[in-house]
Protein backbone atom coordinates (compact mmCIF):
# COMPACT_ATOMS: atom_id res chain seq x y z
CA UNK A 1 0.00 0.00 0.00
CA UNK A 2 1.45 2.91 -1.21
CA UNK A 3 0.33 6.78 0.28
CA UNK A 4 0.40 10.58 -0.80
CA UNK A 5 -0.23 13.29 1.48
CA UNK A 6 -1.48 16.62 0.70
CA UNK A 7 -2.08 19.71 2.57
CA UNK A 8 -4.86 21.99 0.54
CA UNK A 9 -4.59 25.89 1.28
CA UNK A 10 -7.96 25.27 3.09
CA UNK A 11 -6.46 23.21 5.50
CA UNK A 12 -7.56 20.08 4.49
CA UNK A 13 -5.36 16.92 4.21
CA UNK A 14 -6.05 14.54 1.55
CA UNK A 15 -4.47 10.94 1.69
CA UNK A 16 -4.16 9.72 -1.72
CA UNK A 17 -4.05 4.95 -1.29
CA UNK A 18 -2.83 2.95 -4.04
CA UNK A 19 -3.18 -1.10 -3.63
CA UNK A 20 -5.77 -3.09 -1.95
CA UNK A 21 -6.85 -2.31 1.53
CA UNK A 22 -7.62 -5.53 3.08
CA UNK A 23 -6.19 -7.20 6.27
CA UNK A 24 -2.86 -6.74 5.66
CA UNK A 25 -2.79 -3.06 4.72
CA UNK A 26 -5.46 -2.14 6.76
CA UNK A 27 -3.17 -1.61 10.00
CA UNK A 28 -0.75 1.01 8.22
CA UNK A 29 -3.70 3.05 6.81
CA UNK A 30 -5.03 3.34 10.47
CA UNK A 31 -1.53 4.50 11.67
CA UNK A 32 -1.58 6.80 8.63
CA UNK A 33 -4.64 8.72 9.51
CA UNK A 34 -3.61 8.47 12.94
CA UNK A 35 -0.59 10.23 12.46
CA UNK A 36 -2.12 12.77 10.56
CA UNK A 37 -4.91 13.35 13.32
CA UNK A 38 -1.95 13.61 15.82
CA UNK A 39 -0.18 16.12 14.03
CA UNK A 40 -3.20 18.34 13.79
CA UNK A 41 -4.58 17.63 10.44
CA UNK A 42 -8.35 17.12 11.43
CA UNK A 43 -10.02 17.51 7.95
CA UNK A 44 -9.10 14.49 5.86
CA UNK A 45 -10.02 12.72 2.78
CA UNK A 46 -8.55 9.49 1.85
CA UNK A 47 -9.27 9.34 -1.80
CA UNK A 48 -10.12 5.87 -2.98
CA UNK A 49 -9.51 6.46 -6.86
CA UNK A 50 -6.47 3.92 -7.17
CA UNK A 51 -7.75 1.68 -4.47
CA UNK A 52 -9.56 -1.61 -6.42
CA UNK A 53 -10.43 -3.50 -3.49
CA UNK A 54 -11.61 -2.72 0.17
CA UNK A 55 -13.05 -5.23 2.71
CA UNK A 56 -14.59 -5.10 6.11
CA UNK A 57 -10.80 -4.65 7.65
CA UNK A 58 -9.79 -1.53 5.08
CA UNK A 59 -13.95 -0.63 6.36
CA UNK A 60 -12.59 -0.68 10.45
CA UNK A 61 -9.15 1.24 9.55
CA UNK A 62 -11.36 4.02 7.98
CA UNK A 63 -13.81 4.38 11.26
CA UNK A 64 -10.86 4.46 13.47
CA UNK A 65 -9.53 7.43 11.57
CA UNK A 66 -13.18 8.69 11.45
CA UNK A 67 -13.58 8.61 14.83
CA UNK A 68 -10.07 9.99 15.88
CA UNK A 69 -10.91 12.79 13.39
CA UNK A 70 -14.14 13.52 14.70
CA UNK A 71 -12.62 13.29 18.42
CA UNK A 72 -9.61 16.25 17.23
CA UNK A 73 -12.72 18.03 16.43
CA UNK A 74 -13.08 17.36 12.17
CA UNK A 75 -13.97 14.84 9.72
CA UNK A 76 -13.12 11.91 7.23
CA UNK A 77 -14.65 12.08 4.56
CA UNK A 78 -13.92 9.41 0.98
CA UNK A 79 -13.58 10.05 -2.36
CA UNK A 80 -14.05 8.17 -5.42
CA UNK A 81 -14.27 4.83 -4.04
CA UNK A 82 -14.83 1.98 -6.72
CA UNK A 83 -17.57 -0.18 -7.61
CA UNK A 84 -16.43 -2.94 -5.65
CA UNK A 85 -15.62 -0.03 -2.54
CA UNK A 86 -19.73 0.91 -3.32
CA UNK A 87 -20.60 -2.59 -2.76
CA UNK A 88 -19.42 -2.99 0.54
CA UNK A 89 -20.54 0.40 1.74
CA UNK A 90 -24.18 -0.21 0.88
CA UNK A 91 -23.88 -4.10 1.98
CA UNK A 92 -22.63 -2.71 5.59
CA UNK A 93 -25.03 0.21 5.63
CA UNK A 94 -22.00 2.64 5.73
CA UNK A 95 -22.89 4.71 3.39
CA UNK A 96 -24.65 6.79 5.73
CA UNK A 97 -21.52 7.03 7.86
CA UNK A 98 -18.92 7.17 5.03
CA UNK A 99 -20.77 9.23 2.34
CA UNK A 100 -18.61 8.65 -0.78
CA UNK A 101 -18.29 11.96 -2.90
CA UNK A 102 -17.03 11.88 -6.77
CA UNK A 103 -14.04 13.56 -5.87
CA UNK A 104 -11.51 14.42 -3.56
CA UNK A 105 -12.28 18.21 -4.09
CA UNK A 106 -15.84 17.63 -3.47
CA UNK A 107 -15.78 16.00 -0.21
CA UNK A 108 -15.60 19.29 1.66
CA UNK A 109 -16.23 21.80 -0.73
CA UNK A 110 -19.26 22.19 1.41
CA UNK A 111 -17.30 22.09 4.97
CA UNK B 1 -15.41 -20.27 -21.70
CA UNK B 2 -14.91 -23.75 -20.91
CA UNK B 3 -17.88 -25.31 -18.77
CA UNK B 4 -15.33 -25.60 -15.59
CA UNK B 5 -12.37 -24.27 -14.65
CA UNK B 6 -10.56 -25.10 -11.22
CA UNK B 7 -7.42 -23.32 -9.56
CA UNK B 8 -5.94 -24.14 -6.30
CA UNK B 9 -3.63 -22.99 -3.70
CA UNK B 10 -1.79 -24.02 -0.75
CA UNK B 11 -1.04 -21.25 2.23
CA UNK B 12 0.67 -21.34 5.25
CA UNK B 13 0.47 -18.29 7.44
CA UNK B 14 2.79 -16.85 8.17
CA UNK B 15 4.80 -15.68 6.22
CA UNK B 16 1.71 -16.10 3.77
CA UNK B 17 -1.44 -13.97 3.30
CA UNK B 18 -4.98 -12.99 2.04
CA UNK B 19 -2.91 -11.25 -1.18
CA UNK B 20 -1.84 -14.98 -1.97
CA UNK B 21 -5.91 -15.43 -2.53
CA UNK B 22 -5.82 -12.15 -4.34
CA UNK B 23 -3.15 -13.28 -6.58
CA UNK B 24 -4.90 -16.92 -7.40
CA UNK B 25 -8.23 -15.24 -8.38
CA UNK B 26 -6.33 -12.93 -10.77
CA UNK B 27 -5.31 -16.00 -12.37
CA UNK B 28 -8.76 -17.38 -12.23
CA UNK B 29 -10.04 -14.37 -14.05
CA UNK B 30 -7.49 -14.43 -16.69
CA UNK B 31 -8.88 -17.39 -17.37
CA UNK B 32 -12.18 -17.16 -17.23
CA UNK B 33 -12.71 -13.90 -19.40
CA UNK B 34 -16.49 -14.00 -19.26
CA UNK B 35 -17.00 -13.66 -16.02
CA UNK B 36 -19.18 -10.25 -14.94
CA UNK B 37 -17.11 -7.90 -13.48
CA UNK B 38 -20.21 -7.88 -10.32
CA UNK B 39 -19.34 -11.40 -9.92
CA UNK B 40 -16.29 -10.92 -9.57
CA UNK B 41 -15.94 -8.46 -7.21
CA UNK B 42 -18.56 -10.21 -4.88
CA UNK B 43 -17.18 -13.53 -4.69
CA UNK B 44 -13.02 -12.30 -4.20
CA UNK B 45 -14.99 -10.09 -1.58
CA UNK B 46 -16.70 -12.98 0.29
CA UNK B 47 -13.76 -15.01 -0.47
CA UNK B 48 -10.95 -12.40 0.98
CA UNK B 49 -13.73 -12.24 4.28
CA UNK B 50 -13.79 -15.76 4.59
CA UNK B 51 -9.90 -16.26 4.46
CA UNK B 52 -9.23 -13.46 6.61
CA UNK B 53 -11.54 -14.60 9.80
CA UNK B 54 -9.83 -18.30 9.10
CA UNK B 55 -6.51 -16.43 9.44
CA UNK B 56 -7.47 -14.59 11.54
CA UNK B 57 -9.16 -16.99 14.02
CA UNK B 58 -6.26 -19.24 13.64
CA UNK B 59 -3.24 -17.15 14.53
CA UNK B 60 -2.97 -18.30 17.90
CA UNK B 61 0.75 -18.12 17.51
CA UNK B 62 1.19 -21.40 14.96
CA UNK B 63 -0.53 -20.08 12.17
CA UNK B 64 -2.44 -22.28 10.11
CA UNK B 65 -2.45 -24.45 6.86
CA UNK B 66 -5.06 -23.87 3.78
CA UNK B 67 -5.79 -25.30 0.67
CA UNK B 68 -7.87 -23.59 -1.41
CA UNK B 69 -9.68 -24.34 -4.83
CA UNK B 70 -11.94 -22.16 -6.64
CA UNK B 71 -14.06 -22.93 -9.30
CA UNK B 72 -16.07 -21.30 -12.23
CA UNK B 73 -18.67 -23.30 -13.38
CA UNK B 74 -20.79 -22.43 -16.51
CA UNK B 75 -23.34 -20.53 -13.91
CA UNK B 76 -21.66 -20.36 -10.60
CA UNK B 77 -18.49 -19.20 -8.82
CA UNK B 78 -17.11 -21.85 -6.37
CA UNK B 79 -15.14 -21.50 -3.38
CA UNK B 80 -13.67 -24.78 -0.89
CA UNK B 81 -11.17 -23.47 2.13
CA UNK B 82 -9.81 -26.28 4.17
CA UNK B 83 -7.99 -24.98 7.32
CA UNK B 84 -5.96 -26.69 10.36
CA UNK B 85 -7.10 -24.17 12.59
CA UNK B 86 -8.97 -24.91 15.46
CA UNK B 87 -12.71 -26.19 14.66
CA UNK B 88 -14.31 -23.01 14.22
CA UNK B 89 -16.34 -21.11 15.93
CA UNK B 90 -17.53 -18.41 13.35
CA UNK B 91 -21.07 -18.15 13.95
CA UNK B 92 -22.55 -18.18 10.49
CA UNK B 93 -25.93 -17.61 10.99
CA UNK B 94 -26.72 -15.25 13.61
CA UNK B 95 -24.79 -12.15 11.01
CA UNK B 96 -26.25 -9.20 12.11
CA UNK B 97 -24.14 -5.68 11.56
CA UNK B 98 -22.81 -4.18 14.20
CA UNK B 99 -22.97 -0.01 15.55
CA UNK B 100 -22.14 1.63 12.93
CA UNK B 101 -18.66 3.10 14.27
CA UNK B 102 -17.71 -0.74 15.43
CA UNK B 103 -14.24 -1.52 13.62
CA UNK B 104 -14.84 -5.02 13.26
CA UNK B 105 -17.57 -7.50 13.03
CA UNK B 106 -18.67 -6.97 9.11
CA UNK B 107 -16.92 -9.66 7.52
CA UNK B 108 -19.59 -12.80 7.92
CA UNK B 109 -22.41 -10.53 7.02
CA UNK B 110 -20.71 -9.36 3.68
CA UNK B 111 -20.40 -12.79 3.13
CA UNK B 112 -23.71 -13.87 3.62
CA UNK B 113 -25.06 -10.48 1.58
CA UNK B 114 -22.49 -11.25 -1.15
CA UNK B 115 -23.30 -15.28 -2.00
CA UNK B 116 -25.58 -18.06 -2.06
CA UNK B 117 -24.52 -20.41 -0.19
CA UNK B 118 -22.18 -19.98 3.02
CA UNK B 119 -21.21 -23.85 4.64
CA UNK B 120 -19.06 -24.86 7.48
CA UNK B 121 -18.12 -28.67 8.44
CA UNK B 122 -15.62 -30.19 10.83
CA UNK B 123 -13.98 -32.79 9.02
CA UNK B 124 -11.42 -35.26 10.54
CA UNK B 125 -8.99 -32.86 11.93
CA UNK B 126 -9.64 -29.67 9.15
CA UNK B 127 -12.43 -26.87 8.81
CA UNK B 128 -14.11 -27.00 5.40
CA UNK B 129 -15.43 -23.87 4.29
CA UNK B 130 -17.49 -23.30 1.35
CA UNK B 131 -18.64 -20.70 -0.49
CA UNK B 132 -21.07 -20.49 -4.12
CA UNK B 133 -22.25 -17.37 -5.72
CA UNK B 134 -24.86 -18.14 -9.19
CA UNK B 135 -23.23 -16.03 -12.49
CA UNK B 136 -25.98 -13.10 -13.48
CA UNK B 137 -27.20 -13.50 -16.60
Amino acid sequence: MESDITHRGDGVAVLALRGKLNMVTAPVVRETITALVGDGHSRVVVDLAEVPFLDSSGLGALIAGLKSARQAGGDLRIAAPSEQTRLVLRLTNMERVLTPYDTAEEAFARA
Amino acid sequence: MPDTVSHSLALSTPPDDVNAVHELLERVWDSSAGVPDLDRFSFETALIELASNVIRHADGGGGVSCRLAVTVHGDRLEATLMDTGEPGDIRLSDAELPDDLAESGRGIPLIRALVDVVEYDREADANRWFISRSLAR
